[in-house]
């Protein structure tokens, strides 16, 4: 019967479509920036694989065997991320926009590949990637890692489709009748099953039961019979995973998005008009933000995820400034890096009322501010929850990189919102501010500058006097500060701003 | 016609270039108050780029503009607060209400006493039940309703209305012409963008009739009405 072949070819077909896709999607990146993107991508993991191998104690020392130990922890914590990011993300990210994507035929299956193939393109997935092949390469050195890093990157896939798979079953639930709240109520289950676990101190007993330890064994040994099975396994695991994943991406498209819905026909009581413009337009942005789905299940899971991962660690006062600029630096991959895509095609209108660029200006730049600052705020008060009580000097270091992150990634969003508009529509969970080259060039270029900020006040924190982190803090306030002033000059400038409304609006 | 009250729209010699594209190569127009104006043309004639010229949101290459006394290119911001303005697209932020878009509207343009006119607008329109729904959920027509009343809330002296009955239903459409009649028994400057050669005919006095950017004829309405009318506009096109 030809229901095997017929499945064969849908799936031959999709795989060809999502080639279709790619070099659609690519002929409309910016060439000379989306070059720049993958090299400095490229660069970065190479750096990631290479550096660590060179590193003092790589191999014999104490430390790498403390790291190798971690590695089946590390590798879950792949498995965990991917799957948050995934589940926010309502099934991942997309190959073509929605409202683009109903013109053509572009099966579940292809639009379940074309996330897959997104996945990676996200700052938290690129950073624990790097993080964890890193480790390995510190952990094993040169000989080993030659068997072992194949082992570690089959299983950046098979975390990632196994996230896309669970991303999906999820997304098939919250568009149930009441599915939206099975949702909420299991993750807050999950969290508070993880909260207990972290109370009766048993996370030790559950990493040393985890699969990863089985697959790390594996990898660690050289090439062997024991090696060949556990790629095998992997690669298995894969093709599995990835059907599992294209079944419930069909299950889910066959029943609307109601997250979305609701927000769409739902009612919003009117509030009296303030004082000043200003806030009007803060308010007004600030609405814009918290309705929209991906804005603010990302937020959500920016400001708590990274927050839960700090109280389950116990991290360290000196760690957490780390911990918070990624959550900022996040923040910003939401809409910050393409800031006046919020008002949508309703740009024209708004440009066309009697009010000064610079108002505007500086109404988007406190909401972009404000929810930075909040999401980051919100990870360093659950991390400060299992943390000692801190010292003045790691205090101040923690403010410190809290504020001056904060306004780094506020002006280089500002920055780029004015120079690279895209027109992008917000409407669906899955749609990201700029399109997926632009948006690895933001994440690399976001998760280098902010992990270089928080790791020089990591370092201050270190220091006694406290005076020292605020001494810091001022040059690189006024810095970014004058370039986010620079970007408002841009910003009033009428033919820039013009450009800028038109693209946005088209 | 009442220019013997003076022109309230003056446009001399306006260009609009997007790079190597010249968008408008040279329009001249001049509208009155109690005057509709009708910009019709083709797809890429130049009557949405005149349209947000004469909005204050896009700035002219070449020539001058003036708006209710005001010069665009230094006065930009007085114009705007003289000016109502329907975009060809969208023009609705998509996670704000239709309130809140008055609110803003009526906040910037310091209105008192604007909610019974937002509420009747709305209502003329068929939107008074969904003023407190994001615009992300609303029709095509239902947006280009909006719009309108957006433009009209606080009676501008210069109502520009670009594509004002793309995809709006016949009740869309009246009332659309209704604001029209009543903006120009206000002393209003109207100007009209659209396709549609009968219903420009309908709600103006006079039409611009643009091609390949440039102004091709003037004609009165009564010039472009009826099957003469059609043939007349079909051969200025081509």
């Amino acid at each position: 019967m030809p229901t095997a072949a017929s499945s064969t070819e849908a799936l031959a077909r999709s795989v060809a479509d999502v080639g279709h896709l790619v070099r659609f999607r690519a002929t409309r990146s910016g060439g000379r920036s989306a070059r720049r993107a993958w090299v400095v991508l490229a660069a970065l993991t190479l750096a990631a694989l290479v550096v660590p191998l060179y590193l003092p104690g790589a191999r014999t020392g104490a430390r790498a065997f403390d790291v190798l130990l971690i590695l089946p922890t590390a590798m879950a914590g792949v498995l965990l991320l991917a799957t948050v990011a995934a589940v926010t993300t309502g099934g991942g990210r997309e190959l073509l926009p929605r409202e683009q994507a109903v013109a053509y035929p572009v099966s579940p299956t292809t639009d379940h590949l074309g996330a897959l193939l997104l996945a990676p393109l996200n700052i938290a997935w690129l950073l624990q990637a790097w993080v964890l092949v890193g480790c390995t390469s510190y952990a094993l050195g040169w000989q080993i890692c030659l068997s072992a890093q194949p082992g570690i990157l089959l299983w950046l896939v098979v975390a990632t489709a196994a996230a896309q798979a669970a991303a999906w079953l999820v997304e098939g639930v919250r568009r149930y009748r009441h599915g939206i709240a099975v949702v909420r109520g299991t993750g807050l289950v999950l969290v508070g099953g993880a909260v207990a676990i972290q109370l009766t101190a048993g996370w030790g007993a559950l990493v040393d039961r985890m699969p990863t330890v089985w697959l790390t064994v594996g990898l660690i040994g050289g090439f062997s019979w024991r090696w060949a099975l556990t790629v095998v396994v992997e690669l298995a695991l894969v093709l599995v995973l990835v059907a599992i994943g294209a079944a419930a991406a069909h299950w889910a498209d066959r029943r609307m998005p109601r997250d979305e819905l609701r927000t769409e026909t739902g009612t919003f009581v009117a509030r009296p008009t303030p004082r000043t413009d200003l806030v009007l337009l803060v308010r007004l942005d600030w609405s814009s933000v918290w309705r929209t789905v991906p804005m603010r299940r990302g937020l959500a899971t920016l400001a708590v995820a990274p927050g839960l991962m700090a109280l389950a660690a116990q991290l360290p006062w000196t760690t957490i400034p780390v911990l918070a600029a990624l959550s900022t630096a996040g923040g910003a991959l939401l809409f910050g890096v393409n800031a006046w895509c919020l008002d949508g095609r309703g740009a024209l209108w708004r440009a066309s009322l009697p009010v000064g660029p610079e108002v505007v200006f500086a109404a988007r730049s406190l909401v972009l501010g404000a929810m930075l600052l909040g999401a980051s705020g919100v990870t360093i008060g659950l991390a400060a929850l299992t943390a000692a009580a801190p010292t003045s000097a790691e205090l101040a270091a923690v403010v410190a990189t809290w504020l001056v992150v904060g306004l780094q990634v506020v002006s280089a969003s500002m920055r780029w919102s004015g120079r690279h508009p895209y027109a992008v529509d917000l409407r669906s969970a899955r749609a990201t501010p700029a399109p997926p080259v632009a948006m690895v060039g933001y994440s690399a270029r976001l998760a280098v500058s902010t992990t270089l900020t928080a790791s020089f006040f990591s370092a201050l924190a270190h220091l006694p006097d406290p005076r020292t982190s605020i001494a810091f803090a001022l040059p690189f306030l006024c810095w970014s500060g004058l370039r986010l002033v620079r970007a408002q000059h841009r910003w009033c400038d009428p033919v820039l701003r013009a450009r800028v409304i038109a693209t946005v609006a088209a | 016609m009442h220019e013997s009250s003076g022109p309230v729209v003056v446009v001399r010699g306006l260009r609009v270039r997007f790079g190597e594209v010249e968008a408008v190569a040279g329009i001249d127009l001049t509208a009155y108050a109690g005057q509709a104006t009708a910009l019709l043309g083709r797809n890429g004639a130049g009557k949405s780029t005149t349209m947000r010229v004469l909005a204050g949101v896009l700035p002219p290459t070449e020539g001058a503009a003036l708006v209710a006394g005001h010069d665009l290119r230094t006065h930009s911001l007085a114009a705007r607060q003289a000016t109502g303005y329907c975009p060809d697209v969208g023009g609705l932020v998509p996670r704000a209400t239709p309130w809140e878009h008055l609110q803003l509207a009526a906040r910037l343009r310091r209105l008192d006493d604007w909610e019974d006119r937002g509420r009747d607008l709305l209502e003329r329109f068929e939107l008074g039940d969904v003023a407190h729904r994001v615009t992300a959920g609303f029709s095509h027509g239902m947006g280009r309703r909006l719009s309108v009343v957006l433009a009209a809330l606080h009676r501008p002296a210069v109502l520009l209305l670009d594509e004002p009955f793309d995809g709006v239903d016949p009740v869309g459409v009246e009332a659309t012409l209704e604001v029209v009649a009543d903006a120009r028994a206000d002393g209003a400057c109207v100007l009209v963008s659209t396709h549609l050669r009968e219903l420009a005919v309908e709600a103006c006095s006079t039409a611009l009739v643009l091609r390949g950017g440039s102004e091709v004829a003037q004609l009165s309405a009564a010039e472009m009405a009826g099957e003469e009318g059609a043939r007349a506009y079909r051969s200025l096109l081509d």
